[in-house]
């Protein structure tokens, strides 16, 4: 059963971060036969309490539900082209949401949050996959008092 | 008569069978042992038991209480006591004589054999004292008599009135086909219009024909005659047939030897009848006797499950029967005496609804089913299959504030398991048992269980159930 958005009040953010200001859309479009050809490939991957410039902060396992709110990061390098990913959130083995997530070539970082609520405590785990749902990482955690 | 029809033709074949078997048992019973001992102390037993409800029904606790304590020990001691009359009994008949014979065996007295043993006697001029009782009871006039309880025979009259035997001076008592004493001095009679040629084995003979209603056959020594002395009578009787004609008359036999005497057909009818009677009695009181109602939770049983498919879920564990019957059947109804059994040969991969029909309830004879509750049992089936799953750790409770578990590393990382392809085809992840975060202030390493969700679940007999968890605690960033 899909998560309703409503029901405990998601809220999904996603940010596009550059990393380095050299990478620019003209050179992108430009892009040699070689760098045409690279493939999406992810590079980090974290469970975390937050984002704080650009980078996820209290990387960890495990989650406290009173502090509100816990993110998936996810960073890729090389970006093809303008695609998407999904980031799939699992509590238990029961898909809680999907969430899409745009991604601009040459590299790109980003990120979705769930709110949490009593009911989320227990395991979980986020399924990341490409456009095509093939799977590119998972991501285990805990939800707890 | 309304009623009768109903009751009739609610009656099974197999109740027929039941009375009928079972009065036959008591009727051969009765027949193979009558006229010994045990078959006198099992009529005891039954009067016993008789009291003893007499005694419950009237409230008599402490009596009823002791004759239940005699009754229960009764049978065993019937078989030790008597343990060599049962032997005999068995042992001297064959299987079928023990089933179906019916021979005659005499009860009666060997009238040939007492006169062939007296003319003997009075042959060889040996005199002899024999009495055969009527009615009445001889202990009041009759004494030092010496108990024989030996069987009659022509031979043995003999041997008991030879000289030189220490006893035969006495009289000897024949009750039935036995010599039940010997030696026995009877009251001597003071006549005077006996001949006075008659000596003192006469005049007892005659003072007990005086005394009592008994019979007694005197042997001259002097005369070598037989006579016969009942009541104030006294004749001498010169022919054998006459002498059997008195016996026959006086025990009540037929004057002519029948191969199978009337008055054996008739005891042995009454006894059949009254065989018939208690079986049928006891068939009423237990399965027509006062319908109690009982309800009883019994376990299904689930069998033949095909080759290769296992139960993977149930709806019931159990169901509900309402039986009813006789009272004291549904009070002796145990448990384990009634059964529900389902057949699953013919269910297929995934829910099954079985219907449980009066085919799957073994009940004990006498008692029936009213309702079944739920009637409907369902049953999943499933093919067991293998699949290797990631762990998961089950974290619990709070970490302190300050701290955060940044990694948790697990070994073995996948575990195979084995379960109904169903359920494992919708499972992913295998979680550990819960493990609480309250005490952990620092890295370290930990073992922990794994939490087979649903049960049927199974860790495959080749992988290991216990996880090792290395996991590091950080502190927190502000």
């Amino acid at each position: 059963m899909k998560r309703k958005p409503f029901a405990y009040l998601f809220a999904v953010v996603c940010l596009g971060v550059f990393l380095h200001s050299h990478a620019v859309a003209e050179k992108n479009e430009k892009a040699s036969p070689a760098e045409a050809d690279e493939k999406l490939t992810l590079v980090q991957a974290a469970m975390c309490e937050g984002i704080k410039d650009y980078n996820p902060y209290n990387e960890a396992v495990v989650f406290s539900r009173t502090i509100g709110k816990v993110s998936c990061f996810t960073s890729f390098d090389p970006v093809p082209e303008k695609m998407f990913i999904y980031q799939n959130w699992f509590h238990r083995d029961r898909l809680s949401t999907k969430i899409k997530l745009f991604l601009q070539p040459p590299r790109w970082s980003t990120f979705s949050s769930i709110q949490l609520r009593e009911a989320d405590k227990g395991p979980w785990r986020v399924e990341v996959t490409d456009q095509g749902g093939n799977l590119l990482h998972i991501l285990r955690f805990s939800i707890t008092d | 008569m309304s009623e009768l029809v109903p009751f009739l033709s609610s009656v099974r074949w197999q109740d027929l069978v039941d009375v009928t078997l079972s009065s036959y048992i008591l009727f051969r019973l009765y027949f193979l042992f009558r006229g010994t001992h045990v078959f006198r102390v099992l009529i005891g037993i039954a009067l016993l038991w008789f009291s003893q409800r007499i005694a419950v029904s009237l409230g008599l606790i402490v009596t009823s209480w002791g004759i239940q304590g005699i009754t229960a020990v009764a049978a065993f001691i019937i078989i030790v006591v008597f343990r060599n009359e049962i032997r005999s009994v068995l042992q001297a008949k064959n299987l079928k004589s023990i089933l179906w014979g019916f021979r005659y065996v005499s009860m009666s007295t060997p009238v040939e054999r007492i006169i062939e043993g007296a003319y003997e006697l009075a042959r060889k001029k040996i005199g002899a004292l024999m009495v055969f009782p009527g009615k009445d009871d001889l202990e009041e006039v009759v004494h030092s008599g010496i108990p024989w309880r030996g069987l009659v025979s022509k031979e043995m009259i003999l041997s008991i009135f030879w000289h030189d035997n220490p006893v035969h001076d006495g009289a000897a008592i024949i009750q039935g086909d036995r010599i039940i004493e010997v030696g026995a001095i009877l009251p001597l009679s003071r006549r005077e219009d006996l001949p006075s040629y008659y000596g003192t084995r006469h005049r007892a003979a005659a003072g007990l024909a005086e005394a009592t209603d008994a019979l007694v056959i005197i042997v001259s020594e002097e005369r070598g005659d037989v006579a016969v002395a009942k009541g104030t009578e006294f004749d001498v009787v010169g022919r054998r047939e006459e002498l059997a004609r008195i016996l026959r008359q006086h025990m009540g036999l037929p004057l002519v030897e029948e191969g199978y005497p009337k008055k054996q057909i008739l005891r042995l009818g009454i006894a059949a009848l009254a065989s018939f009677l208690f079986i049928a009695g006891v068939w009423f009181s237990f399965t027509r006797g006062m319908y109690t109602l009982t309800t009883l939770e019994i376990p299904v049983e689930y069998t033949d499950v095909m080759a290769g498919m296992e139960i993977l879920d149930t709806s019931v564990n159990a169901v509900r029967l309402d039986l009813s019957g006789s009272g004291a059947l549904v009070k002796s109804i145990r448990p384990e005496q009634v059964k529900v059994r389902l057949d699953l040969s013919k269910g297929v991969v995934g829910p099954n609804t079985f219907n449980i029909t009066h085919e799957n309830i073994s009940l004990p004879p006498g008692v029936v089913l009213k309702t079944v509750e739920p009637p409907t049992v369902e049953v999943t089936l499933d093919v067991p299959m293998k699949k290797e799953l990631p762990v998961q750790v089950d974290w619990v409770g709070k970490l302190r504030k300050d701290l955060i578990l940044a990694e948790a590393k697990v070994s073995p990382k996948r575990i195979r398991v084995v379960g109904g392809a169903q359920i494992v085809d919708g499972i992913s992840t295998i979680y550990t048992e819960k493990v609480p975060l309250d005490n952990m202030h620092e890295t370290g390493t930990m073992t922990v269980g794994l939490a087979l969700n649903p049960a049927s679940l199974q860790i495959a007999p080749d992988s290991d159930d216990r996880i090792t968890i290395k996991y590091t605690v950080k502190k927190r960033v502000e």
